[in-house]
Parts: structure tokens; sequence; C-alpha cells
């Protein structure tokens, strides 16, 4: 096991992301500066939603019946690293956010001879030794100041592999560097702290565009590939306004009261949406952000795993869905928007917000007429479904709640899908697709997910189920969405590790982490409170042990939707299979009472001693169990505790929750030196802990 | 008569697998799922089981309803292997087989004991070899902070003290074995490697000294040296290069090679509060089918089947076996 080459043949990228398949460099060239198609405007686009929708169910069904008896296939996972690019102005000492993205991304693909080795080398049967490691792919993100970097093939779980990860984040990170100015630097925060002031770009443009439409960024702050902008201008045009982002203002001594948004301007007279803010769009107490760039410009850490067959994939789908707030608490490092200390810590509700297409009447805020329901989330938010047809999942555990479109259910159901899974999918297709481009109605091609995905991916949910890409080996993948990006490569390749652990752990021990799916979604609101990890209790089921000795034999079996529906034996009422635990409780477990429940490193590492891991090996990962045992019982600090400790020690800070040009740009070279040295210069080593 | 303890796959088996395993490394693994299988096969209604945890409802199953003997064998419980065999095709596990010998146990038993063991394992699981297997002997333990804590000196003490806890079993300060009788007993796991039952052979906390002179007297050498995980982090330099230059893989294990003490045993069969009463207490009657006697562990042996590609651990178990001596 320890020894394992790494396994099959490379499946760069559509393993990771199916709508972004690898693109050779001429079709990259091409893409970034050829419209692909004509984008519909809203009215139009939504004349043609349940046309996408049917098409899109129709694609799904194919895929699915082409890749339901998928078998065997092996865990193969991958991370993706989001970076935000800044541009430091020293003499200024000011720093802003380069908007070259597409000159970086053309460099890194022009660049080099590398892309060409990549893929197919490093299949071959070589023992230990590693031929040719394959480069890293990046890609554009929303925000025109973002890269997103994965590795350059999938990662298998022999642990050398493990090991590999942060070696791949750092040489991505350094590969990233080489191809930009040298004023300019990828770091991994989560968001900008001062997106949205003036004057927060390179180069700069003019606030109150035609798409976005904010009075706070520019249209040129998205990435210019036309789908971008009409995803923001459908958003905002399906929605009625803007996008309307409210966080609550950390309140300092100083901090004017009652906290007004100063940034507010409210005598713009530019565009209809420029009214959003004299209706009370801003809300008192809150800081004030109107585009979809202050959510979907946030940097996450996702990790996607291969399943071996669809059963697997829908048991780690539920499984690992109750672990999202928790792993979102423990990586918190958000506290400041628009150049504000906020009174959270975690990007979540926001990108929401950022994001959030939905009408007044879906909203609540007017009596249902022409949409066809409320809908009581984002497109953005926590997980409102499980979907395995495991005998543990009781009925109690599903959200009674749950709008779907019946019509769409009866057609998944028609064509042979089991309940659940045609559940999960017609919830998610209550949705509108946003962007739809006119070539693409012509024809429904069955052997295609073009439709299917114009749905699936502009559901932005913390896990994400994701079938088989049609004409490719790759199987049934799961997406763990929840984590925010840390600022180290150290820490990043820690929780990706110890994610990729926790499955294994499951799967090997057969443990049960339901509770009611409303209750994950509660504790993904408690992720956000100021400093969560360590003040807040959250929603975890006491006993994740089955409770038979043994197990089915065959555990492969997926064909009996009738499954579900056997409870196994009596069983006690679901509030007492889950108690209030912090998260020192669910990560280390409860030390207080006899049979409490064990803890997440506890039950990994009681995997590892059942696995073959060579000294080397084990000591590594003690490093990233270790600092996830110290961020979770307190002894470390989360990077959004680190952050809003420098701001609020820093010299220029005048207590009022102002995060200004200075502290800002002193923020952003601290990051960078921490990215650099890990604490082991001493910065922030109550982050990262006392490093060798 | 000998007696042959399991505990099934303890995958599956929740509590008896996992309390605190970081604590403090120890015999709870075996000694938990032990008690939690015989439980579930002493207290079950014939075809189903209830939840493990049990330990002392009123009414258990006489002796012979759950154990099942074979000549002079004792199975406890009686053991079924239609169950417990590999759902995937061979080629898809790495299967690792650790055998605990356990002290005052002569050379020439333990070569019988070694084929048994893994004939134990492959019935088990339903498969024909094995890819690793694992020789732990008694009274050795690797001391990262000590160069020379392995050297062949039966005064050295310390060795034993972190492996086991003397005061609950006198047996458990064991001196190590001398080179003549872990080579003779190395020949038996080397004679079921020719033969292609097992793939390749490994020893536990072997330090440099330890191997310099054990693998001169093998045929075929150790892969393998499994060192615990709490050293992980601090294995000397000498005994990384020397490892290395031997190709020898250091891998960790969180096992004591003292697994199974006497008083432990006796616990775990006795008629006391958390025994299975499988064995009379001192002063009654051999009543409802209980035996009486002494019992001696002779060995032990745990199995992991793990699903190579995926790193899932489908199957896990041990075997204990130990001598009843009839009074």
């Amino acid at each position: 096991m320890s020894s394992r080459p790494i396994a099959p043949a490379a499946r760069p990228l559509p393993f990771i992301c199916a709508r972004r398949a690898p693109l050779d460099k001429q079709e990259f060239l091409l893409r970034m500066v050829l419209v692909i198609g004509t984008p519909l405007d809203w009215p139009e686009a939504k004349k043609v939603a349940s046309h996408v929708r049917s098409w899109g169910i129709e694609q799904l069904l194919a895929i699915w019946r082409r890749a339901k008896g998928k078998e065997r296939d092996a865990l193969l996972w991958g991370d993706e690293v989001e970076y935000l690019v800044v541009c430091y102005d020293d003499e200024n000492h000011a720093v802003r956010l380069s908007l070259r993205q597409a000159d970086i991304l053309m460099s890194l693909v022009l660049d080099d001879t590398l892309p060409d080795q990549g893929g197919g080398v490093s299949g071959v049967q070589q023992g230990p030794v590693k031929a040719l490691e394959t480069v890293p792919i990046f890609h554009p993100e929303f925000g025109r100041f973002m890269l997103e970097a994965t590795p350059g093939k999938p990662w298998g779980i022999g642990f050398k592999d493990l090991l590999d990860v942060e070696h791949n984040m750092k040489w991505r990170r350094a590969r990233a560097k080489d191809h930009m100015d040298p004023t300019e630097y990828p770091i991994t925060l989560t968001t900008f702290p001062r997106l949205g002031t003036k004057d927060c770009t390179t180069p700069s443009y003019p606030v109150s565009g035609e798409m976005l439409r904010s009075q706070f960024v520019p249209d040129e702050i998205a990435n210019p590939h036309i789908r971008f902008p009409t995803l923001a201008a459908n958003i905002r045009f399906r929605r009625g306004r803007k996008v309307e982002i409210n966080v609550p203002v950390f309140r300092d001594e100083k901090t004017p009261w009652p906290f007004r948004d100063p940034t507010v301007d409210y005598d713009l007279h530019q565009w209809p949406e420029d009214d959003d803010v004299r209706n009370g769009a801003a809300k008192d107490g809150c800081i004030y952000m109107d585009a979809m760039a202050f959510g979907m410009g946030s940097c996450c850490l996702q990790i996607t795993f291969q399943a071996k067959n669809i059963a697997e994939g829908r048991k780690m789908y539920d499984q690992l869905s109750p672990l999202g707030p928790i792993l979102l608490a423990l990586t918190a490092a958000t506290p400041i928007y628009k150049g504000f200390l906020a009174d959270t810590d975690v990007r979540w509700n926001q990108i929401s917000r950022s994001v959030d297409d939905r009408t007044r009447e879906e909203l609540g805020e007017l009596p249902l007429k022409n949409d066809r329901w409320r809908i009581p989330k984002s497109r953005y938010a926590s997980n409102s479904t499980y979907i395995s047809q495991d005998p543990r999942l009781r009925k109690e555990y599903l959200d009674p709640d749950l709008v779907i479109d019946g019509d769409l259910k009866q057609r998944l159901l028609d064509g042979g899908m089991d309940d659940l899974l045609a559940t999960h999918f017609a919830h998610l297709f209550i949705r509108d697709p946003i962007v739809v481009f006119t070539e693409d109605l012509r024809v429904l091609d069955l052997d295609k997910a073009d439709h299917f995905e114009n749905l699936q991916s502009t559901n932005w949910q913390h896990m994400r189920f994701k079938p088989p890409p049609p004409g490719s080996d790759t199987g049934w993948r799961v997406e763990f969405r929840p984590m925010e990006i840390q600022i180290t490569d150290f820490e990043n390749a820690a929780f990706s590790v110890f994610i990729v652990l926790i499955t294994r752990a499951i799967l090997s021990f057969d443990l049960n982490f339901y509770i009611p799916i409303t209750r994950v979604s509660e504790n993904m609101e408690t992720a956000h409170i100021r400093d969560a990890v360590s003040s807040q209790k959250f929603y975890f089921r006491k006993n994740p042990f089955p409770s038979r000795v043994g197990r089915p034999a065959n555990t492969s079996d997926t064909s009996s939707p009738a499954a579900i529906s056997r409870p196994p034996s009596p069983l006690g009422p679901v509030e007492d299979e889950y108690e209030l635990m912090t998260i020192n409780e669910i990560i280390n477990g409860q030390q207080s009472t006899e049979g409490g429940f064990p803890g997440l490193i506890p039950l990994v590492e009681s995997y590892l001693n059942s696995m073959n891991v060579d000294v080397e090996t084990r000591c590594e990962l003690a490093r990233y169990l270790d600092l996830i045992r110290k961020r979770a019982d307190g002894t470390l600090w989360t990077a959004a505790k680190w952050i809003r400790n420098f701001v609020r020690n820093h010299p220029e800070y005048q207590k009022d929750s102002v995060v200004n040009e200075i502290i800002n740009y002193d923020l952003v070279k601290a990051a960078e030196t921490i990215t650099r040295n890990e604490g082991r210069d001493g910065l922030a080593v109550e982050m990262l802990g006392a490093r060798q | 008569m000998k007696l042959i303890l399991s505990t099934s796959n303890i995958m599956g088996g929740g509590p008896s697998v996992i309390r605190r395993p970081t604590v403090e490394k120890s015999n709870t693994e075996l000694t938990s799922s032990l008690r939690a299988n015989f439980a579930a096969h002493q207290l079950a209604p014939s075809s189903t089981r209830p939840p493990i945890g049990i330990p002392t409802a009123p009414t258990r199953k006489p002796l012979q309803a759950w154990t099942a003997q074979e000549g002079s064998t004792l199975y406890i419980p009686a053991l079924d292997v239609s169950g417990s065999a590999l759902a995937e095709e061979r080629s898809q596990y790495d299967i690792t087989v650790k055998l605990f010998y356990l002290p005052n146990i002569p050379a020439s038993a333990r070569c019988a004991h070694t084929r048994e063991a893994i004939d134990l394992v492959l019935r088990s699981l339903g498969v024909k070899s094995i890819d690793l297997l694992i020789v732990s002997f008694p009274g050795i333990s690797f001391d990262a902070d000590d160069s020379d804590s392995d050297a062949d000196s039966p005064t050295t003490t310390t060795t034993t003290t972190t492996t086991s806890d003397p005061s609950t079993d006198p047996s458990a300060a064991t001196t190590p074995d001398d080179f003549a009788t872990m080579q003779q007993t190395w020949q038996a796991a080397e004679t079921l490697h020719s033969a292609g039952t097992i793939g390749k052979l490994g020893v536990a906390e072997f330090g440099v000294q330890r191997l310099t002179r054990f693998l001169p007297l093998t045929r075929v050498p150790p892969a393998v040296d499994q060192i615990n995980v709490r050293d992980c982090c601090v294995v000397p330099k000498p005994l990384i290069l020397y490892a290395r230059e031997q190709r020898i893989e250091l891998l960790t294990h969180n096992d004591c090679t003292n697994i199974l003490p006497r008083g432990t045993l006796r616990e775990l069969l006795g008629p006391g509060e958390k025994g299975a009463a499988v064995l009379a207490g001192a002063a009654e009657a051999a009543e409802q089918g209980r035996l009486k006697g002494d019992v001696e562990p002779l060995w032990v042996v745990k199995y992991t089947a793990v699903v190579k590609d995926r790193g899932v651990v489908e199957s896990k178990g041990y075997f204990a076996v130990a001598e009843l001596k009839e009074e």
C-alpha cells in the first residue's frame, strides 16, 4: 500500500471539474479571444428555461443509464486551490487586485512545453519511482483577479501520493508566480480585504457598468468571457434588483453606532437598480455589497473524490454532508469585507447572497402570482437532500419541506431512476438556467451533458454529487465544497489530506454521521458566528458506529430501491441520536463521557493503524493531524481570528472597524510572508504552531 | 484442549474498535472486540444479532449453543466462515497478517503455530495466499532514544515496560528471544513463503543491531520492519539508512508485543463481570458445561484486508489461541 505507483493513467481535468474540460493550447486561445455563442438576455432565457430543464433531465437519464452499473473505480481525488492575484504598490504603501488573469493564464499556457508532457507518462507502472510529475493545470475563475489551480492529474490513495499534495501545491503557486509581474503575487486569502473600495483594482475602471450595475465594483472585475457577465446580469435581471449582501459589522470600541455603511452612495442615478439602496437594500449595522463579485470572488478549497460506484458515491455524499459546517468553522478565514471588520468569520452566506436570483415571490416577500413556488434557499446554499440507499437513512432525516419539480421527478422515475435520486435532481432542477446560448438549443445531444450541467453546476451546494461525464472513463464523484482557503499550502494540504482520510475511515468503519438535514443547515449558520470554532456547539451524531457485528458481504449492491423503506430494527427518537457538541469534541472526541463520540481524528488514526503506512509518511500525516487537532481545541487560531487580531493590533487601526489601505497593505504582505515562511520566522505561530 | 478465540470482522463492529486509541497503545482492540464478539454470539437469538454492548444480559445461551468443538479444539465462538470471505477478486486486496508469538512458547511449537495461524486466516478470508506476514517476537521493543536498546541482552528489562503492563500479569516481564529461537521460528515462515502462501515477510520493533545480527540467519530476509507509531518521527538515522540499504520498508503499527497476557485471557473467559463465563469460577463446580482448568495463551494473529486502489479496510480481525489445561 505504501509504495504504490500513482494510480491509473492520466485523466486530467474532467475528473475534477466536468464543465471545464482540458483545453489544448489553440482551443484555449480561441476561448480567450472569441465569443463561443450568443447568450440570451434574461427575458429570452426565461422563455426557454423549461426547454433547457427537460433536455437536461433527458441528458441526466442517459448518463445515469450508461453509468449506473459502473463498478470498481479506484479512489482518485483532486483538490482545487484558488488564488487572488494582488499587485503591490510599495511606494504608496498600497496593494490592489490585479486584473491580468487573462495575460497570466495565456502566459502559463504559452510559456513552456510542459503541458505536452502531462498525461500518460506517469501511468507507467514504475514502483515508487515517479517519472515526470504532471504539470498542474490553471483555470480562469469568475473574478478577473482570481486563478484556480488543480494537480495535473488526480491523486490516488497510495500514501506517498498524500505527501506529494503539499509539494504540488507549492509548485503550483511557484508556477503561477513565475508568470506574474514582479509586483504581483498569488495569495490565498478568501477575499481581498478592500474589494469594493475606491481604487482597489489595477488597472482601475469606473464603477456602475451595464452588466453588474454595482456602485462599488466595475464590470471589468469579472472574467470577460461572456458567460460570466451574463451570469451576473441575468441573476440581477431575474431577481428584479441587484443582489444584496449585508454582513454584520464588527462593533469595536469606536465604531459609529448605529452603524450605517458610510461607503454607500444614495445619490447615484445611472441605472434603475440604483434605487435599491434608496429602497432599503443596505441594512443598518451591516457592511453592504451589491454584486456577484463580492461572493464569487472568494477563494475556496474544494476536494473531489471518485467513488468505486454510484452506491459508494451516494454514501459519501450523505456522510460528508454533516461534516460540511464543521470544516467550514474549522477553516474560517474571512473576517473582512469592503474595508470593514465583519462580525462573522466565514465567506459562505456572502457567496450565497451574491448569486441569489430568487424573485420577491420566491423569497416570500410577495404573494405567489407569476412564480411557481417559494424557495427557502439560494442556489448557493447548504445541501437539502440525502441520496444514499442506505437502510440507516431514516425518513426523519429528510427535509419535509423540500421543494421539487414534480413533473421532472416523474420523468426521472419513469426513466427508471429511484425515488431518492430522482428527488435530489428534481430539487436541483427547480432553478432556472441562467446562461443559455442560442446555438445550444437546436439539437438535443444525449451524448453531451451541457444542459444537465447548466443546472447542476449552477446549484452551488456544500456537497455536489457528480455523474460521470459522457465519453470519459471517469466514475461517479462527490465534491466537498465548504472549506475556506488557507493562507499556507501546508494548511491547505493538511485539510485536503484530512478529508481524504475521513472518507477512507467512513468507508472502512462503515460510519454513520446522519442527522436531520435541516440540522446541518442550522449548523451552517452557526459556523458563521465569530470564533464559532471555540464558542459554538453544533448538532452532531453521538454514535457513528453501525449497530451490528460484521457487515454485509457485498456492499456494492445498488439495485434495490426498496432497501430504503425497510427500517432495520426498532429505533428510538431521532432527537436522541444527536446532540450539541463543540468542534473540539467532534474532532478530538468527547473525553468526559464514557462511550461518547470518539472524534474524527481518533477515527482517522484508528484507520491509519489498520493500514501499512511507512514511518516517514505517518510522521508527515501526524503534522497535518496535529494542526487540525490544535485548531479544534483552540491551541491554534483560525485565519479569521489571526487576521482580526492583526488588524485590531495594527498601529493604524482606529478601533472603528475600518481596515484602511495601510493596514490592508501590511495584512496582504503579512499573508505573503506567512505563505513563504509558514511560521518558521515566528510570524503567525498562533495560527500555525512552532514549525521546524 | 485447544481454544480458538475469534473476533469476526471488526471493521463494522463499532465501539470495540475505537476508544481513544491515541491515549495509549494497548491491546484494547483485541480484548474489546473479542468480548463484543462473544457477547454477540452468546446473547443473540439464533438468527439475528442484537446491538452489541450488552455484557451481562440475564439470558446467556449455554456454552454448547454458541461455541463449537471439533476433536480437541473448541472454537469460541463457533467459526462461521461462510459470510467472511472477501467480496472482490483476490488481486484487488493487500492482505497483511501479523503473528504475535507469546512468551515462554518453545520455537519448536511455534512452527506449527505459524502454519495454523496462516491457515485460519486463509480459511476465514476465503483466499489462498497473503501478501505480507509480520512476525512479532515477545519481549522486543524498539526504543528510538536508545540506540543500544535492541542489543541482545537478557538483562535489558526496560524494553518490556512500555509494551505491557506487568502489574496485571507476571509473565509480561519477558526477556527477548535469543537468535537461535528467532531463526528457528523464522524458518517456518520462510517455508510458507517458498510455497507461495506468503508474499513478503517482516519483523516488528527491530533496531539496527538486531537486524544486523538477524539478517545473516535468514534465507528470506525481512522486507518490512514495523516500528511503533509513537516513534515514527524519531526513527534514528542509522536505522533509516540501514533499512534503505537492505531494502527493508519501515512501517508503523500501534500494537503491543505482549498482546494477550494470561491474566487478561482468564478475565476474558472467566465468570466475572467482564468475562464470557466460558470458564467456571474457582469455587464453583463445572456447571452448565463450563470448563475448568488453567488457560495458557499460545499465539495471537491479526489480519487486515485492504482494497488496494481504494484504501478501504474491508476486513480485519483476530484469532487468539490458548491451551486449556484441564484439572
